[in-house]
């Protein structure tokens, strides 16, 4: 964040190299569905910008009242998490209610949070949003993505999976893979975590989490990521692929039964 | 994708491609430029090797700019064996041999198992021009 990034050596232009390769990519690639979408301009405009400031994988476009997540070590990330972050509200004078302590109760699938006021404690149940409202969120933050660069997406994909599984991609959003590593069955879904199992056999599977990650960043309470939807999917699977240990780690793991793997 | 391409996943146009045609060395080079500040800026490069006549995916841990090639771990299962195998040897000559019998060195028993062998994984470089590979820049949870 800020940190001034050495140039690297024999580089025969001031800046990072190969400044305006994704500007000149882009630009011969235009399309009409641009006419149709209110947000392609300012889209277009911060793609030009990262490839002018060298930012391979681009920029994430700040959405009014969607509050961006983002990789900390992202350069001007302190100033893409400010934008869209929601204004707290005010404290109600001098009242202040101290929370003790939180904790998550299987059987109300709901948060406990144990609160003191006034030297009175006690208790209130605390729901995460439910799935519709996160759904509704990510339609909302849809506006960031352009056809193009899900197009784009999925024909990367399709370069990379069988037959079948873009099938299945295509027609139900999610694929099947078998990591050759670990044995372990991998789901990816569009828009939601990866569900993980270890399937023996149809007697004895069993999920054990779902994973979930995005490049660069992501909008909070929702399930969008900055890159268009398919380009989430190709980070997951490549990074299943070609270092497990890494998806695992770099992962936000969620249970099974917890509203946020999205699996209940 | 076609040989010789990296794809990078790029927010503002989903796949951005770089290209390491032998034929453009300008192209090669700046694509070369990037993978190597890629790597340096924290990117998982995926690349499609060959082991065995299988392909399969590694994550380039590092890449020779002078000759286009990414360099991969190369961990080989016969190796590991054979590395197993003389330890075990050189153990039970430096803990001693059991009651009753002659000891001998532990150097001697480690050169009677084989020749030196390297523990751990060593690197290979993996043509640029000849494989495929997908970056992915570093991730925020979910």
């Amino acid at each position: 964040m800020g940190s001034q990034r050495s140039e690297p050596q024999g580089s025969p232009c001031p800046g990072p190299p190969a400044a305006d390769f994704v500007a000149d990519f882009i630009e011969s690639n235009a399309n009409e569905y641009e006419l149709f979408d209110n947000f392609a301009g300012l889209r277009n405009d911060i793609r030009r910008m990262a490839g002018k400031i060298g930012e391979y994988a681009g920029i994430p476009m700040p959405l009014d009242d969607d509050e961006l997540v983002v990789e900390p070590s992202y350069r001007n990330a302190v100033g893409l998490i400010e934008c869209g972050k929601h204004e707290e509200d005010p404290d109600d004078g001098d009242r202040k209610i101290l929370v003790r302590n939180s904790f998550w109760s299987t059987s109300r699938r709901c948060w406990i949070c144990v609160w003191e006021d006034a030297g009175k404690i006690g208790w209130t149940p605390v729901f995460e949003n439910n799935s519709f409202y996160r759904e509704i969120h990510t339609i909302g933050c849809s506006v960031a993505w352009g056809i193009e660069q899900e197009a784009n997406a999925v024909q990367t994909l399709a370069g990379l999976v069988r037959h079948h599984q873009m099938k299945c991609y295509l027609l139900t959003g999610s694929f099947l893979e078998r990591s050759q590593r670990s044995n372990l069955m991998y789901m990816f879904r569009k828009l939601r975590p990866t569900v993980v199992m270890s399937a023996c056999d149809m007697a004895t599977t069993r999920i054990l989490c779902t994973l979930c990650l995005h490049p660069i960043a992501y909008y909070r309470e929702s399930g969008a990521g900055c890159m268009a939807p398919t380009d989430d999917v190709i980070a997951h699977l490549m990074l299943m692929r070609g270092d497990e240990h890494m998806l695992w780690r770099r992962a936000n793991q969620h249970p099974p039964w917890h509203p946020s793997s999205r699996i209940l | 994708m076609e040989v010789g391409e990296l794809g990078i996943l790029n927010v503002g146009a989903g796949d951005v491609k770089l290209s390491f045609d032998p034929a453009n060395p300008a192209e090669r080079m700046r694509a070369a430029r990037i993978v190597k500040d890629m790597l340096r800026r924290g990117y998982a490069l995926l690349i499609k090797v060959d082991e065995g006549g299988r392909e399969v995916w590694r994550r380039a841990l590092d890449f020779e700019e002078a000759s286009c090639e990414y360099i991969i771990a190369d961990f080989d299962p016969t190796m590991a064996d054979r590395t197993d195998h003389v330890e075990v040897s050189v153990d039970t000559a430096i803990k001693g041999p059991e009651v009753g019998q002659d000891q001998a060195p532990a150097h001697e028993a480690g050169q009677a198992a084989g020749a030196h062998v390297r523990r751990g994984r060593g690197r290979r470089g993996i043509p640029a021009e000849r494989t495929t590979g997908v970056a992915v820049s570093r991730t925020a949870g979910g």
